[in-house]
């Protein structure tokens, strides 16, 4: 092919002067390089953030007592949040599909024969299962006749029933909470950590009625976990919630709320923390360096279409066409960013990893990323290589030559 | 073969107009060995550019195998030049990065059809200007006289209706140049069509017909009775170089 003939006399003559070339080059490789760690840690962010609302549930809403600044455990002495509020959030909010009130102590200790361990005990209704959807993966659920009853059951997470029990199996074993016994009936499913960083796993579950009068001796709850129908309603939902319980508690602004809500679309804000940020500075250092780097190719190109007007003549009076001159040019100049895009999406991927490694920024390397670099470096080849291009082209042979 | 008929080449810078070619008729045989000759100003290089087909005169016809390139738009031009028309330049023109082979194969780059047997064409036309030991060497690493022996090879490549060379000499040593005018006498001999510009009648001897320029016309179109023998000129400078 005549073009692919071209294309080769564009490429020897970019060999011939390797550092100017590289000059043409840098624009495009840090240009493409900062775009290759955007899409990097963009990607890498979303797993994160899909991870900690998958972890949270994806139509989850979390009412918490106490008017908590972060996603934070709550507030001691904090007893306003009550299961009439639960109750009122079941009966009046559309768009609710299981409530499930729970009432959480931490640092409670547990006593298995020999083995003694902190952890945090959950006090949760019959709903809270399917609340959560977190079920029993052995051994029953806690049920409402359990609740009614006010027995003392517990379920045990995968590593509370490793700790207190070894490889022994737990169910039907008695633990001791506090100074009241236990029975275990079951084993929860593994989960992976609370948005706060907290271990799931670690975690026990007992009737609500029992941990309220039994153990924590109390008649508020400290959470109300809803579970909405739709999840892109979720934050109106969490409006709608946030209405009915500022008139419940009697708070107008500027008091502050004594519940915080939060919605698996404020955990995904959260996940993404500065990554966003970063992506918006990168994004411009990506954009000027192309750009930067577009004018600096097209500029040498017009020098080089100078210096090379001899050349340019020769090749018109051997029997190139314009298009011929026109098209090395262009070759030229989508040479040189192509390679650009190679280097650059090299240079991106080894930052990237550094980046990874160095910070616990999340990344993940796919091939989007060189795709979308092949883009940018042919758009910017060709918009910067047509000018130069065009002026070779329209060089005429009898003046070219003298 | 080819045929000019009423040339005239008129430049207008501003509102001065300078006429260069005032009407020139020739008609040049396939097989010829013409040198067109004249002072500097006579008209001999934009001649030149019209044979070569670079530039079209103002006025007048040139038909080069039957073809009138003044009807004839820039791509068809440069397809004429390619493929019926070999250049070879005073000042050699030669791609300083591309090695000798790659040089003389530069015309093939713009064909229609990219020969398969490209590269032993290539030798086989270095070979005739004996530089089968030079084909890998690049411009820099080259005599003059050697460059232009590449020009010429890179001038034959695509087997043209002529060869048009301007001042062939015009930059080389007496003994070099003597040996490319014996290059260009030897393609006589084998049948080839040649173009001469130049200056110097001594060089201008060693075709069989010289065309005189003179302010732009015809002055003096006459056959050369005995032509120069370049190759024998080329032999005696070796032995007086030998001897000194």
């Amino acid at each position: 092919m005549k073009i692919l003939r071209i294309a080769r006399e564009g490429m020897q003559a970019l060999g011939a002067n390797k550092l100017r070339t590289f000059f043409m080059m840098a624009g495009t490789i840090i240009g493409i390089a900062a775009l290759t760690v955007i899409m990097a840690v963009g990607k890498g962010t979303e797993k994160k953030v899909m991870k900690r609302v998958n972890a949270f549930g994806t139509h989850a809403i979390m009412i918490t007592a106490g008017g908590a600044k972060g996603f934070s455990p709550p507030q001691e002495g904090i007893t306003t949040l009550r299961l009439e509020d639960a109750e009122a959030v079941r009966t009046q909010i559309g768009g609710v599909d299981v409530i499930g009130p729970f009432a959480v102590k931490r640092g409670m200790s547990i006593k298995a024969g020999a083995n003694q361990v902190q952890t945090t005990v959950m006090a949760v209704g019959p709903d809270w299962h399917d609340a959560w959807e977190w079920y029993a993966a052995d051994g029953d659920p806690i049920t409402a006749e359990d609740n009614s009853t006010m027995a003392r059951v517990c379920l045990l997470g995968t590593l509370s029933a490793s700790d207190l029990f070894g490889s022994q199996n737990p169910i039907g074993e008695d633990i001791q909470i506090g100074n009241v016994r236990f029975k275990v009936k079951g084993i929860l499913e593994l989960r992976g950590t609370s948005p706060t960083g907290e271990e799931f796993n670690r975690r026990l579950v007992i009737p609500l009625t029992t941990g309220l009068r039994r153990l924590f001796n109390q008649d508020y709850i400290t959470n109300i976990r809803v579970k909405v129908k739709d999840s892109g309603k979720i934050e109106s939902v969490a409006e709608e919630i946030r209405q009915l319980l500022h008139e419940r508690h009697h708070i107008t602004p500027p008091k502050e709320d004594d519940f915080a809500i939060f919605s698996a679309a404020d955990i995904a804000k959260m996940a993404r923390g500065i990554s966003g940020t970063l992506t918006y500075l990168l994004g411009a250092l990506a954009g000027l360096s192309l750009l930067v780097g577009g004018v600096v190719l097209m500029n040498i190109l017009l020098i080089s279409v100078g210096e090379r007007t001899k050349e340019i003549g020769l090749r018109r009076a051997l029997g190139a066409t314009r298009q011929d001159v026109f098209m090395q040019f262009l070759t030229e100049s989508l040479a040189v960013t192509i390679s650009g895009m190679v280097l650059g999406s090299v240079l991106g991927w080894a930052v990237s990893i550094v980046l990874a490694r160095v910070t616990q920024f999340p990344v993940v390397i796919s091939w989007e990323p060189f795709a979308l670099a092949l883009a940018f470096a042919l758009v910017v080849g060709v918009f910067f290589g047509v000018q130069p291009a065009r002026r070779a082209a329209r060089l005429k042979p009898v003046e070219a030559l003298r | 073969m080819i045929e000019l008929e009423g040339i005239e080449k008129t430049y207008v810078a501003g509102s001065v107009e300078t006429r260069v070619l005032k009407g020139i008729s020739f008609r040049i045989e396939a097989g010829e060995f013409v040198a067109i000759m004249g002072a500097s100003g006579t008209g001999k290089s934009t001649l030149m550019n019209v044979l070569g087909c670079l530039d079209k005169p103002t006025a007048g016809h040139y038909r080069l195998e039957g073809t009138d390139m003044v009807n004839l738009d820039d791509d068809a031009l440069s397809h004429l030049r390619n493929h019926k028309i070999g250049f070879v330049f005073q000042l050699f023109h030669l791609l300083d990065r591309a090695t000798a082979l790659r040089n003389v194969m530069l015309p093939l780059i713009y064909a229609d059809q990219y020969p398969e047997d490209a590269k032993e064409r290539g030798e086989k036309a270095l070979a005739a200007v004996g530089l089968s030991d030079r084909m890998t060497y690049r411009p820099n690493q080259l005599s003059g006289g050697q460059q232009q022996r590449v020009a010429i090879a890179r001038a034959l490549i695509t087997n043209p209706a002529i060869l048009l060379a301007d001042e062939p000499t015009g930059n080389l040593d007496s003994r070099s140049g003597a040996e490319v005018m014996a290059i260009f006498q030897r393609l006589h001999r084998d049948g080839r069509t040649i173009m001469l510009v130049t200056h110097d009648r001594a060089v201008a001897e060693h075709a069989n017909r010289v065309i005189v320029l003179k302010d732009g016309i015809v002055a003096e179109d006459q056959p050369v009775a005995r032509p120069r023998d370049a190759e024998a000129e080329a032999r005696a400078l070796a032995e007086k170089e030998a001897g000194q």
